[in-house]
């Protein structure tokens, strides 16, 4: 326990205000809780290797994936890799919302909106992010652009369609209130449709933050000249189990920093706190 | 004088199903003064609600005309407030938002409408829930906020669909003597559509009464009731015994 607190007290001056905001809402004991049920995945790993059942080149244990970690990360690789990838992943996530809130909106709104712009969506959101890149590889080359597409575009579908979803979920009855106490077309959308579709909105924003590093990961390997796709699918170049590996726990451990600290607390504070999801 | 006057209304909706048109209310005609209190009941069905709906502007009519304050109503409007059946309080609101949304739709500054909203909150008897957000409270607190965020906006007529019908039936007598207090103490024009006969007749000074669909008025009954009303000496009122066997019989015909 003291040790804990110290440890947690020697991050939080190392990382700042940000992280230490994360820190509160992720707490001590969930962080233990979460990590608890690994621990026997990671144990029978650990026997496995142990046993000499596979040579230790294709089947390294838990100890060399963290000294593959410890190095990696002093040789300053691992870092400037997991930065890259998560650079384009917000820039992806970020453009996406931008892009994505505002035409869900709309489209859920309009009946006209929705009669031309829904079979569209629903056509280009079957043909999968990867789909595209064989096209985009002759059209762009091997660059930043075909990457901020894929990525873009695997981030944009699950956030329109939720969006547009949430906004048909509103109830009449709530749009009709606002009406009644004098509210504009403008101040509905802004302070009832909005809010109202939050909780598929925040769905969205889940889906698309999920597919969407998928689809980075992979368009990086193909494309990549950095990242943390790139370093997986290099590592297999170098016959670098323990390299692959890494990458796949990075993978992992992002998806559950993201979602513990970002998505979780964004829903308490917000449709959790309203009542409008089950708790 | 702000009347609302209702004249040779009609609503005929396409039911696709008997492939025809059907009328949900014919030809009501209804005149409702400032100040007065007027209950409409009838029997399921009947069209009370689509009457209300076309009233508060959520729903054109087939034919006739809505006017209201010599304007003719186009569609819904901050001069007529609506209280719900679902309460259709905003959930991302507190009790306090959700008073004031009208006020902040006006453009009020916001410690003017929080002086007024605190003292509506207070008179449908929430104080000290002003912070809270709907889904903490129960059915019958949030239909007084339902209906101080109606008052709050100081409409012309307040219109209320059958707003305690989801309610338990303690909760629903004390919302009930809750409102005709307020009634007395405010003034509000009321258009207070109802199913519930005892209901209609406990709080209005007039009953009209629609028949079964398509709804057209058959009678309207002055309830000449002194006030203040309880519950707990009108339920052994003769008065109020017989008005409202004579309202039932009129609901449901033998």
């Amino acid at each position: 326990m003291g040790f804990e607190k110290g440890l947690i007290a020697r991050w939080r001056r190392l990382l700042g205000v940000p992280i230490r905001w994360a820190i509160r809402w992720t707490a001590v004991y969930p962080a233990v809780r979460a990590f608890a049920p690994f621990v026997p995945i990671i144990a029978l790993w650990a026997l496995v290797a142990a046993s000499g059942l596979f040579p230790p080149v294709f089947f390294p244990g838990p100890w060399e994936v963290l000294r593959a970690f410890g190095t990696l990360t002093y040789k300053g690789i691992l870092p400037a890799y997991f930065e890259d990838s998560l650079v384009r992943l917000v820039a992806g996530v970020a453009a996406g919302v931008v892009l994505g809130i505002p035409l869900g909106v709309l489209v859920g709104l309009s009946r006209r909106a929705h009669a031309v712009c829904w079979p569209v969506l629903l056509f280009f959101q079957a043909i999968g992010d990867i789909a595209w890149l064989p096209l985009l590889l002759i059209w762009f080359g091997f660059g930043l652009t075909t990457m901020t597409f894929v990525i873009v575009y695997t981030v944009l579908f699950p956030i329109v369609l939720n969006t547009v979803l949430g906004v048909r979920s509103v109830p009449l009855e709530l749009t009709r209130a606002a009406q009644s106490l004098g509210a504009s077309r403008a101040r509905i959308v802004a302070e009832v449709v909005i809010p109202g579709a939050l909780p598929n909105i925040v769905t969205g924003l889940r889906n698309g933050l999920g597919y969407g590093w998928r689809a980075l990961i992979a368009a990086e390997m193909i494309v990549g000249t950095s990242g943390i796709g790139f370093l997986m699918f290099d590592a297999r170049r170098a016959g670098q189990v323990t390299e692959i590996l890494l990458g796949m726990i990075v993978l992992g451990l992002l998806w559950y920093v993201v979602d513990g600290w970002l998505l979780a607390p964004l829903e308490d504070a917000t449709v959790r706190r309203w009542g409008l999801v089950a708790t | 004088m702000k009347t609302l006057a209702i004249r040779r209304l009609s609503k005929t909706y396409f039911d696709p199903y008997a492939g025809a048109h059907v009328p949900a209310t014919l030809d009501v005609s209804l005149d409702v003064q400032q100040g007065e209190f007027v209950s409409i009941v009838g029997p399921s069905g009947c069209g009370k609600t689509t009457l209300l709906n076309m009233i508060a502007g959520f729903i054109p009519p087939s034919a006739g005309e809505i006017v209201l304050d010599g304007r003719r109503v186009k569609g819904p409007g901050p001069d007529r407030g609506v209280v719900f059946q679902s309460f259709a309080l905003f959930p991302w609101k507190t009790v306090l938002e959700n008073v004031t949304f009208g006020l902040k739709m006006r453009g009020v500054r916001r410690e003017e409408r929080e002086r007024v909203g605190r003292e509506y909150v207070a008179l449908v008897g929430l104080s000290g829930a002003e912070g809270r957000y709907p889904a903490e409270l129960s059915g019958g607190m949030q239909q007084r906020v339902g209906v101080a965020r109606a008052l709050a906006n100081n409409p012309d007529v307040l219109l209320m669909d059958e707003p305690f019908a989801s309610v338990d039936a303690q909760t629903r007598m004390t919302l009930q003597e809750e409102l005709t207090r307020i009634w007395q103490a405010r003034r509000p024009t009321i258009l207070f559509v109802t199913h519930d006969v005892e209901e209609a007749v406990f709080l209005a000074n007039r009953v009209v009464v629609l028949s079964r669909a398509p709804g057209h008025v058959v009678a309207e009954l002055s309830i000449p009731l002194p006030r203040p009303r309880a519950w707990a000496t009108l339920v052994e009122d003769s008065a109020f015994k017989e008005l409202v066997a004579q309202v039932l019989g009129l609901v449901r015909p033998t």
